[in-house]
């Protein structure tokens, strides 16, 4: 009985691992050539199709191997094995340092990248520049802006802030009109977002000095600017430290529990995707600045796409990398996707600043986000293990914000993890 | 036997029956959700519309049907991991049982032995191992870990012993059949209900299996349900960056879900008969 | 017919068994093979890459004992053991009560429904834990989940909190695997001959005592094996956790077991050598409190 369905089984396991393992070892661009491409956008296959069209003798396999650190893991393994690893890889900016350095992606001013400088805005080139070289070509990009629900805020009648100052008021308003609502929540398990708040207070916490030296300094003034402020709305329970992308934490999003999130451009696919509901009822504007009249914003979040080192077709891998983020076919496509894009062109395109957005109520919000984008604060860098670094913030950092207590003890925590690991990695670490 | 029905000892039953049941019962609800009323109603009760059939239509023809294959590839790793596992246990715990060979005992120890050592603990160094050897990334990786169950060659061993009566080899042996012949024409039929309970346990523990899988996949065409639905689930809370989700995979995660626990409930409930006489002669002889 | 006179039985039955010990390694060899490629490798492998470290900056090098030093004097290390230590002796003989009542309440006969009882506790065993986290995420949610809703009349504490947030994973693996162990109990009570029951009546014995005397003796040795299990089960926790961390990111930190500690030093640091050095430990220790555990239960038969 058992053997009639075994037989079967076991050849078609074998049939099938037969053909999961397929390579292309061909370098000429006349033979065919089948590329793995490593990705998590989704829907991304509308746009690959479209180089598919334009080069029929190229195959890319789009697959989605993990978002973000699950991703990492296994690409950095795969590297060191020497097999199972794409040809191309979405890596987001804080994450590559970390692949340039460990010379597991390929240095893409060998393919010519320099010359495409220009096309690119100053953050998103700044970000795929690493010691000189270039590792990525930028895919898109996250301008932090300010999203708030306008029916909130006008039922209480309260102006978007402009300021951290008049952020703190709302934010008393808010909570004091009802105690179970707040302003804004802060996600004790995001690094990524607390890095950006410290990058637009003027924090530049984080550097790779050399290949085998690095710097962390999180207690720097702009730390201290921003770890003061918010130890005060936390202690105050002015915000709420409440983890994000939860069943709670959407439905708080939902019913404007939650007035204002501080994100970055890419924010509205999400939120239009998860709680329909509420299109139309939102708004961007400039997030808050430390002082009146100031106009400095952060990133948040972004990736690039990178060529592997083990890959046997660099050059196709490379040039399709290349097209996917700069042919304006594919960045429209994109765009459509929900990426909010990283080139000059997609930026100062009349039409994209001027087109109203229904998910705003109408507002010309591409023109909010392309200002942010133009005015991110300079200088910011990653470790050369930022991936590690992410990983423990929610043990350090994390425990404050959940307790409601100052940060700054727990920014000095996470400070210790990553020179404890620096060292154990053989790297020279200093502290100012 | 004389039975008294107690009402206060039923009433003791079905309160635990609803807290076995509640969280199921929120899983069927939320499948009927789409993703607004996901996150405007109340949990365990209906939303504004009624969207199983949607969900379970985007469960299944996402991405290609990827669900379909995820379905597919549990069953074969089920089937094929445990199937394998239950025969090489039944055919070891045979020979442990039945023979007596040098090294008998140091190998049983250690058998025994390696019953204590946490899978997850070897998981890391069999990533590593098979990444070495180029098997990560295929079947292999999940089904080579899966045959081997020295529980099931423990229970096997136990069973044999007591349900194999070395006369009965013996009677064979003077009639002049070959031990192999032996195997399967007698002790086969005797060790069936036992090899039906090591298959069975195999069966779920490799249906469930999600750690090492999670760990030697990376090509989402191999995944297991679990390991897919996992993925599915980090997706859904699209971490602070890019690749902004413009699906929403949180009705999906819910509605697969549901789906990927019918067919094992299905099945226990038809195969009731065969675990219930196999564990009872399993677990008592210890 | 057989006519020769036998000598003693003991003797000749070994004659026997040694005659034909060749065919023990045959039908044994499948099993070797397997156990060889799938955990002895794995195992030594990894005792292997636990003498080296793997660096960034300086490659591979070997150290020594240095990692088992480190792992010996890491408080997170032995924060997380405290931690499924607590929860062990915790949590398993809680669920394991609860399985033994539910096992010997349908045994007795004395509920109604006693199949529907039975398969409904099995079911949630059905349920992957990544599925079975994703519901009880939902019914844990102190803003919007069934938390929620009762708190607005008895206040509840917050289940995804630092001080129950143990109790709460305990609660999970409880509602997983109380059915199972209740289906390995039931299935030996199963199997006591009813000609025990019938003497005990006659002898006028009530139905505690029939429970106590008759059912829980018989019950003791699969009772043991499922405890050993669990122990095991618990040194490993590391799916609910692991799941549940996207929920409350900051009181489930990376180290909050063992395992978890093992795996996210592998993955997300590269630490495959620090990562090997304590799975080693972790192993040991298991290995240690389960063969304790069952010397200190054996009995002389």
């Amino acid at each position: 009985m058992s053997t009639k369905r075994l037989i079967p089984a076991v050849l078609l396991a074998v049939a099938l691992a037969a053909c999961g393992s397929s390579k292309s070892t061909t370098t000429t661009t006349d033979e065919p050539v089948t590329l793995t491409f490593w990705t998590w956008v989704p829907n991304i296959q509308k746009t690959v199709d479209l180089y598919h069209q334009k080069f029929p003798k190229i195959t890319v396999k789009v697959v989605n191997a993990g978002q973000s650190a699950d991703e990492y893991t296994k690409l950095q393994t795969s590297v060191k094995a020497g097999s199972g690893a794409p040809d191309v890889a979405q890596i987001e900016y804080f994450a590559l340092p970390q692949f340039a350095l460990a010379k597991q992606v390929v240095n893409l001013n060998d393919y010519g990248a320099a010359s495409l400088e220009s096309k690119y805005g100053k953050s998103a080139w700044a970000q795929v520049n690493v010691n000189g070289g270039v590792y990525g070509y930028p895919q898109d990009t996250g301008p932090m802006v300010m999203f708030y629900r306008q029916d909130v805020l006008a039922s209480l009648n309260i102006q978007p802030p402009t300021t951290w100052q008049e952020f703190e008021a709302a934010a008393v308003k808010i909570h004091a009109a009802n105690p179970k609502n707040y302003i804004s929540t802060i996600d004790p398990g995001d690094a990524g977002g607390v890095d950006s708040m410290l990058w637009q207070a003027g924090s530049r916490p984080f550097k790779t000095v050399s290949p085998t030296e690095a710097s962390v300094n999180l207690g720097d003034s702009g730390a201290g600017t921003w770890s003061a402020l918010w130890s005060d709305l936390l202690s105050k329970k002015l915000v709420d430290p409440a983890p994000g992308w939860t069943n709670d934490w959407w439905q708080g999003m939902d019913s404007g529990k939650y007035a204002v999130w501080i994100a970055g451009a890419w924010a509205p696919g999400s939120i239009s995707s998860t709680i329909p509901d509420t299109n139309g009822k939102w708004r961007a504007a400039p997030m808050p600045q430390w002082k009146a009249g100031d106009n400095v914003t952060a990133e948040n979040g972004g990736s690039s796409d990178a060529v592997v080192t083990t890959s046997k077709n660099k050059a196709a891998a490379a040039a399709f990398a290349q097209w996917l983020n700069s042919d304006p076919a594919a960045a429209k496509s994109l765009n459509d996707n929900g990426l909010f894009p990283a080139t000059t062109a997609l930026l100062n395109d009349q039409s994209f600043l001027d087109s109203p957005n229904a998910f705003f109520g109408g507002q010309q919000a591409n023109k909010i986000f392309a200002d942010s984008s133009a005015h991110v604060a300079t200088g910011w860098q990653y470790l050369p293990f930022q991936v590690y670094a992410n990983s423990v913030f929610k043990d350090t950092v994390g425990q404050p914000i959940s307790n409601g207590t100052d940060p700054a003890a727990g920014l000095k925590a996470w400070q210790q993890r990553i020179v404890d690991y620096g060292k154990q990695q053989g790297f020279q670490m200093t502290t100012n | 036997m004389r039975r008294r029905r107690s009402n206060a000892l039923t009433a003791v039953m079905v309160l635990m029956l609803i807290y076995t049941m509640l969280p199921l019962a929120w899983l069927l609800i939320s499948s009927t959700k789409n993703s607004s009323d996901l996150f405007s109603s109340f949990g365990l009760w209906f939303g504004h519309g009624f969207h199983l059939f949607d969900n379970v239509h985007a469960v299944v023809t996402y991405d290609g049907g990827i669900y379909l294959r995820w379905f597919v590839n549990t069953l074969l790793y089920a089937v094929v991991g445990a199937g394998g596992a239950a025969i090489i246990a039944a055919l070891g715990g045979y020979a442990l049982a039945k023979y007596d060979f040098r090294g008998r005992r140091l190998l049983s120890a250690l058998v025994l032995g390696a019953i204590t050592i946490p899978g997850t603990a070897l998981a890391v160094p069999t990533y590593l191992l098979f990444s070495r050897v180029g098997i990560v990334n295929t079947p292999w990786a999940v089904l080579i870990p899966a045959l081997a169950s020295p529980f099931g060659l423990y229970l096997m061993r136990v069973y044999a012993a007591d349900a194999i009566p070395d006369e009965l080899l013996e009677a064979a042996r003077i009639d002049g059949a070959g031990e192999i012949r032996t195997f399967f024409t007698v002790s086969l039929r005797l060790l069936a209900p036992g090899f039906v309970t090591v298959l069975l346990f195999a069966l779920v523990a490799t249906w469930n299996n999600y750690f090492l899988p999670l760990i030697v996949l990376s090509d989402p065409d191999w995944f297991p349900l679990t390991v897919g639905l996992a993925h599915w689930n980090s997706l859904a809370s699209g971490a602070a960056g890019s690749g902004a989700t413009t699906v929403s995979f949180y009705p999906m995660v819910i509605t697969g879900s549901l789906l990927a626990i019918v067919p094992l409930v299905v099945a226990f409930l038809l195969l009731q008969r065969f675990w219930q006489s196999g564990l009872a002669a399993g677990s008592v002889k210890q | 017919m057989t006519i020769a006179a036998p000598p003693t039985p003991a003797r000749r039955r070994n004659n026997r068994r040694r005659r034909h010990g060749t065919y023990g390694y045959v039908f044994f060899t499948p099993f070797l093979v397997v156990f060889a490629v799938a955990i002895a490798a794995p195992l030594l492998y990894a005792v292997y890459l636990s003498f080296f470290q793997d660096r960034l900056v300086g490659g591979n090098v070997f150290v020594g004992l240095d990692n088992y030093r480190q792992a010996l004097t890491d408080s997170l290390f032995r924060a997380g053991v405290g931690r499924v230590a607590l929860f062990l002796a915790v949590q398993v003989p809680l669920m394991l009560a609860l399985a033994l009542v539910a096992a010997l309440a349908i045994d007795s006969g004395r509920a109604r429904w006693s199949s529907l009882f039975r398969i409904g506790f099995f079911v949630p065993y059905a349920v992957p834990s990544v599925v079975a986290v994703l519901m009880w995420g939902y019914l844990y949610g102190r803003r919007f989940g069934l938390v929620s809703t009762i708190d607005q009349w008895v206040a509840l504490p917050d289940p995804l909190g630092r001080s129950w947030m143990l109790a709460s994973i305990g609660n999970v693996v409880t509602w997983e695997y109380a059915g199972y162990n209740m289906l390995i109990l039931y299935a030996a009570l199963r199997a006591i001959p009813t000609d025990i029951y019938e003497a005990a009546q006659v002898d006028g014995a009530g139905e505690f005592r029939k429970a106590w005397s008759i059912k829980l003796p018989a019950v003791r040795p699969a009772l043991l094996l499922a405890t050993v299990f669990s122990i095991i089960g618990s040194f490993q926790l590391f799916n609910e956790p692991n799941v549940l961390q996207s929920l409350a990111p900051s009181v489930v930190t990376t180290s909050y077991t063992p395992n978890m500690y093992a795996y996210n030093l592998a993955f997300n640091g590269q630490q495959f050598n620090y990562s090997a050095a304590l799975a080693v430990v972790l192993g040991a220790v298991t290995a240690v409190i389960a063969y304790a555990f069952q010397r200190s239960t054996k009995r002389t038969p």
